[in-house]
C-alpha cells in the first residue's frame, strides 16, 4: 500500500479510532478534509473540543449535558416519579422519540456483557440506587435492549430494586413492526407471548 | 464461492459500522471462524435472535478459503441459551466457556469433541443451574483434550503421589507440589477432597455427574486451579475469570 505524508497518516489514524470507521472510510474522511475550505476544518475542530470541554454527565441521570442537572432531570413538566434506564445517552434520544413518556432517564452507559469485562461493577447504578432512596420513585422502566445483555441487565436491576419498594417494568419486546411472524424464531416468539396484553 | 451449511456455537459478536456485525463461531464443520453478518443490527435482521452469545445455531456461510473473514449467508437457531442468561451469574459463566474456547481453539481446525464438549457444558449449565462443575468438567477436558493438562496426581518435583494428601500451587503455576517440596509454606492449598473429584466425573457423562448429588465440596477449588492453568497456558488474563471470581 502506498505510503501516506506524516500528517495525513497521523489523522487517518486517529479517524480509525472512531467508531464504525475502518481504514477506507478514514481515507476518505481525511481526502475530505484535505480538499475542504480551511474555515470549515476549523468549526468541525472547535466543535470537537468545546463538546469535549463543556459536556458532562448528570450527576442525577448520567446523561450527556452542558447544564447540571440536565433539561430532563430540571424540567418541571417531567414527572419524577418515573424513571427511565437507558443503556446510552442515544437511547434517550430514542425513546424521546415516541413522545409518549414525560418521566426522568436513568443512563447506565452500558450493559453487562462479561466478554467486555462488564459486571455490575462498571454500570453507572450507585446515583440510581440513591435516587431511589430518595422516596419519590414510584416507578422504573427498564428500556435495555433486547439482547442478552440488556435482558441480564433488566434482571439484575429488577433483583437490586424490588426490595426498595419499586415497581419495576420492562418495555415489552418481540415481532418489529413491519416484518413478518414466518421470520420470528423462538426467543422473538418468546418474548412476543410474554409482552401481550389484553385488547 | 462455495455456500457452505454448518452447525456453529455463537461465541461473541463484534458490531461492525453501521448496521453489521462479525460473528465469532465455533463451527463444527469448518472449526472456529469469524464471519461477518450483513445488516445484523438493523430493524430488519433476518438472523434474529440467531446471533446472541451462545446460540446454537446452523447457518450458511460464504467459505472464502485464506480469508481472515467469512461471509455469513444466513442463520437460525437450533437451540438457544438466551433465557439462561437472563441470570447475571450464569450469564458470566456462559461467557467463560465462550471466551475460553475462542483463545483456546486455533483457527479452521476441525475438532470435534471440543464441539461437543461445549453443547454438553452448556446444556449442563441451563439444566441444572449450577456453575461450579459445569465449569470444572468444562476446563478439566478441555485442557486434556488439547494435551495440557498437568499431572495431578503427584508432586511435580518429587513424583511422590499426592494419595490422599492435598497439593499446594503458588500463582500462575501450571502444576502442583506436595507439602514438603512447596517453598516456606507458600502457596494455595488444593485438598485431597478436591483431587479426589477426578476421579469421579473422568469416566462420567456430565449429567451423570450432576445428577448424582449436590455439587461436592471442593468443587469450585479445583475448577480456580484449572481456571489459572488455562490462563497460564494461554499466557493472557481471561476477562470473564476476574468477574467469575467476583461472583464468588
Ligand atoms: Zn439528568
Ligand atoms: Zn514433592
Amino acid at each position: 500500500m502506498k505510503e501516506y505524508t506524516a500528517p495525513l497518516a497521523r489523522l487517518i489514524d486517529e479517524l480509525k479510532h472512531l467508531p464504525g470507521i475502518g481504514q477506507k472510510s478514514a481515507q476518505r474522511i481525511a481526502f475530505y478534509l484535505e480538499r475542504a475550505p480551511r474555515d470549515d476544518v476549523q468549526r468541525l475542530a472547535e466543535a470537537l473540543l468545546d463538546a469535549k470541554d463543556k459536556i458532562r454527565l448528570c450527576s442525577l441521570c448520567n446523561n450527556l449535558t452542558e447544564l447540571d442537572p440536565c433539561e430532563y432531570c430540571s424540567d418541571p413538566r417531567r414527572d419524577p416519579e418515573v424513571i427511565c434506564v437507558v443503556e446510552t445517552p442515544y437511547n434517550v434520544v430514542s425513546v424521546e422519540k415516541s413522545r409518549e413518556f414525560r418521566g426522568h432517564y436513568h443512563v447506565l452507559h452500558g450493559a453487562l456483557s462479561p466478554l467486555q469485562g462488564i459486571g455490575p461493577e462498571q454500570l453507572k447504578l450507585r446515583n440510581l440506587i440513591e435516587r431511589l432512596n430518595g422516596g419519590t420513585v414510584r416507578e422504573l422502566i427498564v428500556a435495555t435492549s433486547p439482547t442478552v445483555e440488556g435482558e441480564a441487565t433488566a434482571v439484575y436491576l429488577a433483583k437490586l430494586v424490588k426490595p426498595l419498594g419499586v415497581k419495576v417494568s420492562r418495555i415489552a419486546m418481540g415481532i418489529p413492526v413491519g416484518s413478518d411472524l414466518e421470520f420470528a424464531d423462538e426467543v422473538t416468539m418468546l418474548r412476543a407471548l410474554e409482552g401481550r396484553r389484553e385488547m | 464461492m462455495p455456500l457452505v451449511e454448518t452447525e456453529a456455537i455463537v461465541l461473541r459478536t463484534h458490531r461492525l459500522g453501521e448496521a453489521d456485525k462479525i460473528v465469532s463461531l465455533l463451527t463444527r464443520q469448518l472449526g472456529r471462524l469469524r464471519a461477518v453478518a450483513k445488516g445484523a443490527l438493523s430493524r430488519r435482521s433476518r438472523f434474529g435472535s440467531a446471533l446472541e452469545p451462545l446460540s446454537y445455531i446452523r447457518l450458511w456461510i460464504y467459505d472464502r478459503e485464506g480469508r481472515d473473514l467469512q461471509r455469513l449467508g444466513s442463520a437460525e437457531v437450533v437451540e438457544s441459551f438466551f433465557e439462561m442468561q437472563k441470570d447475571y451469574r450464569m450469564q458470566v459463566a456462559a461467557q467463560y466457556l465462550a471466551e475460553v474456547t475462542e483463545r483456546f481453539l486455533p483457527d479452521r481446525e476441525v475438532n470435534e469433541r471440543a464441539f461437543r464438549l461445549l453443547m454438553a457444558v452448556l446444556r449442563a449449565l441451563k439444566h441444572f443451574g449450577e456453575v461450579n462443575r459445569p465449569l470444572l468438567f468444562f476446563d478439566y477436558w478441555l485442557l486434556r483434550l488439547g494435551g495440557f493438562l498437568p499431572d495431578l496426581s503427584c508432586c511435580m518435583k518429587c513424583r511422590k503421589s499426592f494419595a490422599g494428601q492435598a497439593g499446594f500451587y503458588v500463582e500462575s503455576s501450571e502444576s502442583l507440589l506436595c507439602s514438603a517440596c512447596r517453598s516456606g509454606g507458600s502457596g494455595t492449598q488444593l485438598s485431597a477432597q478436591a483431587l479426589a473429584l477426578i476421579d469421579e466425573f473422568r469416566s462420567a457423562r456430565i449429567e451423570e455427574w450432576l445428577r448424582m448429588k449436590k455439587a461436592p465440596a471442593g468443587s469450585r477449588e479445583l475448577r480456580l486451579f484449572l481456571e489459572q492453568v488455562i490462563e497460564a497456558h494461554l499466557e493472557r488474563k481471561l476477562v470473564t475469570r476476574r468477574l467469575l471470581a467476583e461472583e464468588g
